[in-house]
């Protein structure tokens, strides 16, 4: 037993190390520069990525600003897609499943946002119909992807890659949320920063 | 309708190896960064009357883009077609003209951006660039060069290479917020009170750059130094290689600097200023101090005061934040939903 325990954490461990510490920074780039024209981020996956946006968003959300609310009148405007199951169905059951993504995201896209897709494989049809809905607008796309990186991880702006072998899910998913984790920590330690310095 | 905002810029070393007159014949850098001070143009149709209304320091309302006295404005309408019915535009700024800022420049972006948006034409970031640095150089014929459009299109911090080909390479300095405020909190903005005209500064620098190949060649070099201790956070480093800077920058030209600058340059020095340089063409515009934060007081003091000897009655500090966004529109009621 423990054997596999730890032969599971040193493929994490192993794996974590590879992932492009220079394209995690160019996301937060491209979150700061969302931030300061009070732009929305909108972020998307199937499966265990669709619950790892919605985990984010309550974090990013309220956790970032969470040890001083009351300071930051401006806060993130961060969007899970589809934001309810409803529209969710309509759009798979109406206009198809690849539609489930792109059809909410065509509703809300200005160009002052950025949207943040999650796909292990890299090349979900329906995320890949928002993504090419975002790049045509010049929207700027964070891509966190696994495996090779798909099609996601060449079209991306900020390209996260967790590179490992085909269908290791496990892994791509826990390290894409550990990353998610540290832009929600980048942020908070920022603005608890302003705070202190009375710049917000 | 359609509001725009492109940042003002400070560019830290390179300044200058941009002038074509240098990038056609060795590789030029720059590196800056972009601020909070930002230019903004509403741009709109006219439904009702088919006039060409331009709102600026002045206002211009005349039958024909031809017409239009602001240069930028009527060589871009005309460039990109816009002469059938009425269209107003109207700018606004944060910061005054000719502060050394590249406010020409993030006007340029922010016009170019505007009204391709107001065609219905979504712009990249590079495009946008490419689109305000050829109205302006190619059009306009200013003896400039590529890196204000650039830097007020991209934001943030950057690198810009300009390629003996004209094209432009950019690489983003990913800076963390850490280093970002450490580099805030040791630096000092004012505006001397002394507004120039780029183009007048630049002519007789245009002149004579291949007199000055070396200087300009060493000037780019510091690109990679300067890079390097903004990544560490080593301020006294940057201080070093801006003050170079200034002192190379002022051997170019004979109308880079005067009594007026230097002598406010070297109270700020004097008071306890690590480094700085002018920002700009030269002969006014605006002085970046690189200071610590416990000699800051007496800085602001004694150049404030020697500001006020000299009579430079619109000398003042100008507070500041970088920022990461560049040029947006930031609304578009013709198709907010993309």
């Amino acid at each position: 037993m423990k054997e596999f325990i730890r032969g599971f954490t040193d493929d994490v461990v192993r794996t974590i190390y590879t992932v492009s510490q220079t394209e995690i920074a160019k996301a937060i780039n491209i979150i700061q520069s969302v931030y300061e024209r009070d732009g929305r981020i909108y972020i998307f996956g199937n499966g265990g990525s669709l619950a790892l946006a919605t985990h984010w968003v309550s974090d990013f959300n309220k956790t970032v600003f969470s040890h001083n609310l009351e300071k930051h009148r401006r806060r993130f405007q961060a969007i899970r897609l589809p934001s309810t199951e409803s529209e969710f169905s309509a759009w798979a059951n109406d206009m198809g499943y690849d539609m489930v993504f792109a059809g909410p995201l065509q509703n809300y896209l200005q160009e002052t946002d950025c949207v943040i897709a999650i796909s292990s494989s890299g090349n979900s049809p329906n995320i890949m119909k928002a993504v090419e809905l975002a790049r045509a607008h010049y929207v700027p796309v964070i891509g966190l992807s696994g495996f090779d990186g798909g099609t996601l991880n060449t079209l991306a702006d900020a390209k996260i890659l967790v590179p490992t072998e085909k269908g290791n899910y496990g892994v791509v998913e826990g390290i894409h949320d550990i990353i998610l984790h540290l832009i929600t920590k980048y942020f908070q330690d920022y603005f608890d920063h302003c705070v202190k310095q009375d710049t917000v | 309708m359609i509001l725009v905002r492109a940042p003002l810029r400070i560019p830290f070393v390179g300044d200058g190896t941009d002038l074509l007159g240098f990038s056609t014949k060795y590789t030029g850098q720059v590196l800056s960064a972009t601020i909070n001070k930002f230019i903004y143009l509403l741009i709109k149709p006219t439904d009702l009357v088919d006039r060409y209304i331009v709102k600026y320091q002045t206002i211009e309302n005349v039958t024909d883009p031809r017409f239009i006295k602001h240069d930028r404005i009527r060589e871009a309408l005309l460039h990109l077609e816009i002469t059938n019915g009425g269209i107003e535009i109207a700018s606004f700024a944060d910061i005054p003209a000719k502060t050394g800022l590249g406010s020409s420049g993030s006007f340029t972006v922010a016009l170019m951006k505007g009204l391709h948006g107001y065609r219905g034409q979504p712009m990249s970031k590079h495009e946008a660039a490419e689109a305000a640095c050829a109205l302006e150089i190619d059009i306009l014929k200013e003896p400039i060069g590529k890196q204000d459009q650039y830097a007020a299109a991209y934001g943030g911090f950057n690198i810009f290479r300009f390629n003996l080909d004209a094209s432009v390479d950019q690489e983003s300095v990913l800076l963390g917020w850490e280093k970002r405020a450490l580099l805030e909190q040791h630096l000092l903005l004012f505006y001397t009170g002394v507004t120039r005209d780029a183009s007048s500064v630049l002519h007789e620098q245009t002149a004579h750059i291949d007199d000055h190949t070396a200087t300009y060649k060493n000037m780019a070099a510091a690109v990679p130094d300067f890079h390097d201790a903004l990544i560490r956070g080593d301020v006294g480093v940057m201080a070093r290689l801006a003050h170079q800077e200034w002192e190379w920058k002022k051997t170019l030209a004979s109308n880079v600097t005067n009594e007026k600058i230097d002598t406010l340059y070297t109270t700020g020095i004097t008071a306890g200023a690590w480094g700085g340089k002018l920002l700009g063409a030269g002969s006014g515009g605006c002085i970046l101090f690189f200071a610590p934060p416990d000699r800051q007081a007496e800085i602001r003091e004694q150049v404030s005061q020697e500001a006020f000897r000299q009579n430079l009655l619109d000398f003042q500090e100008i507070t500041f934040h970088f920022t990461q966004s560049g040029t947006d529109i930031l609304y578009n009621d013709s198709s907010n939903r993309l």
